[in-house]
């Protein structure tokens, strides 16, 4: 793309400070979106999770004997009782009861939000990453010319 | 006589320019601080428009619950989004705010380096003559 292309002229333009300078902040920054990246890998895995959970919970009949966590390692026997209402948490410390349905649709429309940020981010950080390497290539080929001028 | 009260001026130079530079990271710190509560206000005020659009999608009888400490309390749908409307308003006075303290920030950093600048030329101006 012709974006693309334009930047090599522009950085061999620069001295061997900027070019340093531009490749540290390039690299900092493709490091901040990286983990952003992994963030939202996080969260849609853990959406996932939920939305299976939910589908298998809608499977269970009423009444069904399961074992309830009390803590991480505690859990005391109960039975299943309406699998039809669940509660969602909305953020910010609201909880909100839907439906079994409404709550898988909850759940789908996360998972594609989070897709598409995922998307998006994405793109952004390659771009940030060609920039990155460019002025890498640009300030190893000075270096070189300057190595072999002195 | 000159060289020693002009070493003497250029000392008190050197301590001017030293007061300059530590007022200048002081700046610096205090807009670094400054990004970081914004990008805190920034991610609530994110949240708070994902639970609005929920909010905005129920039914007025569905059941809405708020987790005050560890007791989860039944809320009113329409008092649930009066006060997150209530703390959207609020994120959004307190980024202004920070917007516009930052605006001051960026601007005392900007006098302060040129001042910085016209001072290392002095110097630089003195160590000529000297």
């Amino acid at each position: 793309m012709a974006s693309r292309a334009t930047i090599i002229p522009e950085l061999e333009k620069m001295s061997v400070e900027q070019l340093k300078s531009i490749k540290e902040q390039s690299d900092m920054e493709v490091n901040l979106l990286q983990d952003s990246l992994n963030n939202i890998r996080t969260a849609t895995n853990r959406l996932d999770l939920a939305s299976i959970a939910l589908r298998d919970l809608s499977l269970r009949p009423q009444g069904k004997k399961m074992l309830v966590p009390l803590t991480a390692s505690l859990y005391v026997p109960g039975t299943l009782d309406d699998a039809e209402k669940v509660l969602v948490d909305v953020g910010t410390g609201y909880f909100i009861e839907k439906t079994m349905e409404e709550g898988k649709n909850y759940c789908e429309r996360k998972i594609n939000l989070l897709k598409s940020n995922y998307d998006q981010l994405l793109e952004v950080t390659s771009k940030k990453k060609h920039i990155a390497d460019e002025a890498g290539i640009v300030l190893q080929a000075k270096m070189k010319q300057l190595a072999s001028a002195s | 006589m000159a060289a020693a009260s002009s070493s003497s001026s250029s000392r008190e130079l050197q301590k001017e320019l030293e007061a300059k530079a530590n007022d200048l990271s002081k700046i610096q710190k205090d807009i670094s601080k400054n990004h970081q509560v914004r990008k805190k206000y920034t991610i609530q005020l994110g949240e708070n428009e994902l639970v609005l659009k929920e909010l905005d999608l129920l039914n007025e009888d569905a059941n809405v619950y708020k987790l005050i400490g560890p007791v989860l309390v039944k809320q009113d749908l329409a008092e649930a989004n009066a006060n997150v409307r209530k703390r959207i308003e609020y994120i959004s006075a307190e980024l202004k705010r920070l917007d516009s303290t930052l605006q001051d920030l960026e601007e005392k950093l900007n006098s302060k380096k040129e001042a910085i600048l016209k001072l290392q030329q002095r110097i630089q101006a003195g160590k000529a003559k000297a």
